[in-house]
């Protein structure tokens, strides 16, 4: 008998891994409830080819947001492709105040966030990989008793797919799915690089308020994690709080000492702060951590600035109680 | 001090023209974001660390041809990271650009029964 059967399972696994590895599982993931759908998620449905903007208006308006679909085609929209690209409906989601947070490439971790009350923008290949018809849609449930997943999708309020093909679909789109997160919220299972990449996507959009909140509850949640408090520095960095950024950056380079970025921005602060000779060695670390990679240009041109502005026997360091990482 | 004046005005210039071409503002000179800090550990290519003024020009010029409102294009760009910047600035005319409904559904079930049909597999389109 189990001999019998071990060929099966084995023909079963190889036929679930279409091209992306690891394999998507075959079914409807049950470590969660057996059914469950987030019947309030709004629908707009979809204009000729703005499947991206209504998807998109979709997941913020669950998540708080007051924005139309005509209000999100003017900034996602790219009328020669007739279609939405994923890294605009992600700009996009930070333009209105939420972190985008990618989702791991796994059916779990889609059920994990209907779980916490929240829909999933995703993008899905309607076609063949050769032949690729894009299109968002919103995960809002599943049922596995009836082995279907639950999509806003395009003119349908409701549309439901067999699960296995609506996974396929988004396998055949690379997995991608991103969900809408207030600054703050961090998902119960989330990985802390994926969140920290959400965080410093607002962050590197501007919005310093929602980038502040994202790392205070980043901290809270992974204390040892040095871009955290990279992240925290630059926030306090740019609301000019020079010995909150210096203490934030000091915490990153102790967790992280070979980070040349870290290394970079301390040494900025300190020199803002006049404390010259301890600008100079952490700057000398940054330039050796970061010879020969990306980084040098910028941390040569960090050496010019603080240089230039370092005025000679006017320095009084206003850090000087601090002891800073070697 | 002429020197030095003479530097300072040097980098007050560079930065006033990289800020005029559009840079994405920085906090400061000095000082590396987030996004870029995680770009350069994780090695991507060089043109996502450094902020990219080829690349940010690259994809205003290519967002303004493929018919976005140029009063639209800053606010486009500024929401974006320099790695995604430079990864549009390579495949903006390729990456996914998702907008067709789920009418394709429709259609490749049809293009499947077509090829059936055609194959004599299955006999449902009647012919007279």
């Amino acid at each position: 008998m189990i001999r019998a059967a071990l060929p099966t399972a084995a023909l079963l696994v190889g036929l679930a891994g279409c091209a992306a590895s690891p394999p998507l599982a075959r079914g409807i993931p049950l470590e969660l409830s057996r059914a469950l759908e987030l019947r309030d998620t709004p629908f707009f449905p979809q204009e000729d080819y703005q499947c991206g903007p209504a998807a998109l208006a979709t997941v913020l308006q669950a998540s708080g947001i007051a924005v139309e679909p005509t209000a999100l085609a003017p900034q996602v929209y790219l009328p020669k492709r007739r279609g939405s690209l994923q890294a605009e409906l992600i700009g996009a989601t930070r333009r209105h105040g939420r972190l985008a947070y990618q989702l791991p490439g796994t059916g779990q971790a889609l059920l994990a966030e209907l779980s916490e009350g929240r829909p999933v923008l995703l993008l899905q290949n309607l076609r063949v990989k050769a032949l690729p018809v894009w299109h968002y849609a919103v995960l809002v449930g599943y049922d596995a008793d009836r082995n279907v997943a639950v999509l806003r999708s395009g003119r349908h309020e409701r549309l439901e797919m067999r699960w296995q093909s609506f996974a396929r679909s988004w396998d055949r789109a690379g997995r991608w799915a991103i969900s809408a997160l207030a600054p703050g919220v961090i998902p119960a299972g989330a990985e802390a690089s994926r969140y920290l990449e959400a965080a410093a996507g607002v962050e590197a959009a501007g919005d310093r308020r929602a980038a502040t909140l994202a790392y205070d509850a980043a901290i809270a949640r992974w204390p040892e994690e040095p871009v955290a408090w990279l992240g925290r520095g630059n926030v306090a960095y740019g609301d000019r709080d020079l010995a909150a950024a210096a203490d934030a950056y000091a915490r990153a380079a102790t967790l992280a000492p070979d980070n040349a970025a870290v290394r970079n921005n301390l040494a900025q602060v300190l020199a803002e702060a006049g404390c010259m000779m301890e600008s100079r060695r952490q700057l000398e670390r940054a330039a050796a951590l970061g010879a020969g990679s990306a980084l040098a240009p910028v941390i040569e041109a960090t050496r010019a600035e603080i240089e230039a502005d370092a005025r000679p026997g006017a320095t009084q360091c206003v850090l000087a109680d601090r002891h800073w990482p070697d | 001090m002429p020197m030095q004046r003479f530097r300072r005005s040097c980098v007050m210039l560079v930065s006033a023209s990289l800020i005029s071409l559009g840079l994405q503002a920085p906090a400061a000179a000095g000082i590396v974001g987030t996004s870029d800090a995680i770009a350069a550990v994780q090695q991507q290519n060089d043109r996502a660390v450094v902020r990219d003024v080829l690349a940010r020009s690259d994809v205003r010029a290519r967002m303004i041809g493929m018919g976005v409102d140029p009063a639209e294009v800053e606010g486009r760009l500024a929401a974006l990271t320099d790695a995604e910047l430079a990864t549009l600035a390579d495949n903006i005319g390729q990456a996914p650009a998702g907008g067709d409904s789920a009418l394709a559904i429709i259609g490749i079930v049809f293009v499947v029964l077509l090829i059936l049909e055609l194959t004599g597999t299955i006999d449902i389109f009647k012919k007279t």
